[in-house]
């Protein structure tokens, strides 16, 4: 009796072995042949399938961009009202990117705080993903009212819409267009708390319509008709791929010391502070 | 003297308690020192990065996330030592065995419910994939055969230690 368990149990395991072994295989030839994966995920967080994307959800990032010389310096404030409303340009605000310790490309009109804070924190989210929302409603907001505007972090706002969610395409391009008159949080915190909304009926232009003024709401619209921004949504997608982001959120933070560290998915602002707390010594 | 008789349970003993000692030591140096990283992170860091990968998780409270990131990883080492040695095997494998029950059963349900996270079982960025639940399935089945079997052994003399048949006056 007792052999026939232990036969059993031998033939079991190395069952399962080679089932993995099998399924190894398997994943790895899936991900050969397959480019984005348009299946969305029940948990909220969400993923794009690639080649790269079974290799490093985030080995250590190499930092090798160049410090750029610190543009002016920009007001460190989560309040979007304190902020002055900036003029709505054309394709020079396209190309107005900066680098800050090595993070280059940045749309300073979607990055806050000091520039020569310890840590830069770079977040890459979809407006329609739950864990984004759930992210920026909770851990961003603390982040930025504790680290961001007390100086310690600087944080940069990464657009990553992924194709299989309709609208958060031109959900980015609604915040970015508001971040250009000034107006990111107010529009970016209106969209994440209405997402159940929009998601359904796809209005956008109505969510963020609700949360401008009308004068503010022309200038957005007209941003978006031309179409000006568009290559900074493209240009954050094309930096997460790089990295590789495979999944949003995921959030990428750098210190000055070179090192990045990457953070997968929603994190609770109680254990990112631990992490923080010991980065901006 | 004579040596111990060939024998299945012994051998998945044997088996295990290398196996999962191996596992569970490279596993807790993994989180601590973080040798995928350079420059490698201090181990105040390394822990508080694992506490993130634990976190993503979402089953435990900040509170408990942290004491586990803190502990888990010395745990690791300790527990996968003693298997080693062999002291007090009963008790390690099975104190083994439910950390390791622990683990699948928050493998299983990161994967049923499509969490997207990463595993953080070797403290390198490692998507959880179907793969990583056999892994652990695995690993689970073989710490409760090597605990059964060991439960099973003790109940015997061993016979190294079994006195020697009378000799006939």
């Amino acid at each position: 009796m007792n052999r026939r368990l232990i036969f059993l149990s031998s033939a079991t395991i190395l069952a399962i072995a080679a089932t993995g072994t099998l399924a190894k295989i398997h994943l790895v030839n899936a991900s050969r042949v397959s480019t984005v994966s348009s299946a969305p995920s029940s948990s909220g967080s969400s993923t794009v399938s690639s080649p790269e994307a079974n290799i490093a959800a985030a080995s250590t990032i190499p930092v090798t961009g160049p410090v750029a010389a610190a543009p002016p310096a920009q007001k460190s404030t989560a309040n979007a009202a304190s902020r002055p409303a900036k003029s709505a340009s054309s394709s020079s605000a396209a190309q107005a990117t900066i680098t800050v310790d090595g993070v280059k490309d940045i749309d300073p009109e979607k990055a806050f705080g000091n520039k020569n804070a310890a840590v830069v924190m770079e977040t890459f989210t979809d407006f329609q993903c739950p864990a984004c929302k759930q992210l920026y409603t909770t851990t961003v907001q603390r982040v930025t009212d504790n680290y961001v505007d007390t100086n310690k972090v600087y944080i940069v706002h990464r657009d990553f819409p992924l194709p299989m969610h309709a609208y958060s395409r031109i959900a980015a391009s609604y915040s970015r267009a508001a971040a250009h008159i000034g107006k990111c949080d107010v529009v970016e915190q209106a969209l994440f708390q209405n997402q159940e909304k929009w998601e359904m009926n796809g209005d956008v232009k109505g969510t963020v319509a609700a949360a401008l003024s009308a004068a503010d709401m022309k200038k957005v619209q007209a941003l978006v008709d031309s179409g000006a921004l568009e290559p900074l949504i493209d240009r954050d997608k094309q930096i997460g791929q790089a990295i590789p982001v495979n999944q949003t959120p995921t959030t990428i933070i750098h210190t000055r010391d070179g090192q990045s560290y990457p953070v997968v998915g929603y994190v609770s602002y109680d254990v990112l502070k631990t992490l923080l707390d010991q980065l901006v010594k | 003297m004579q040596s111990a008789p060939f024998n299945y349970r012994r051998l998945f003993i044997w088996l295990g308690r290398i196996v999962i000692a191996a596992v569970f030591i490279f596993a807790g140096l993994a989180k601590l020192i973080r040798w995928d990283m350079h420059p490698r992170p201090p181990i105040g860091i390394a822990t508080s990065l694992f506490a993130l990968q634990i976190d993503s998780y979402q089953m435990l409270r900040p509170w408990a996330v942290l004491q586990l990131a803190r502990w888990l990883p010395s745990a690791e080492i300790g527990v996968g030592l003693l298997l080693l040695i062999g002291w007090r095997l009963r008790i390690w494998s099975t104190l083994v065995t439910l950390i390791i029950g622990g683990f699948f059963v928050a493998v299983v349900r990161a994967y049923t419910l499509h969490l997207d996270i990463n595993c953080g079982c070797f403290a390198k960025p490692e998507p959880l994939t179907g793969m990583t639940v056999l892994r652990d399935g695995s690993l689970f089945l073989l710490a409760v055969l090597m605990t059964v079997f060991a439960f099973q052994e003790a109940r015997k003399p061993h016979p190294w230690s079994a006195p020697a048949p009378a000799q006939p006056s």
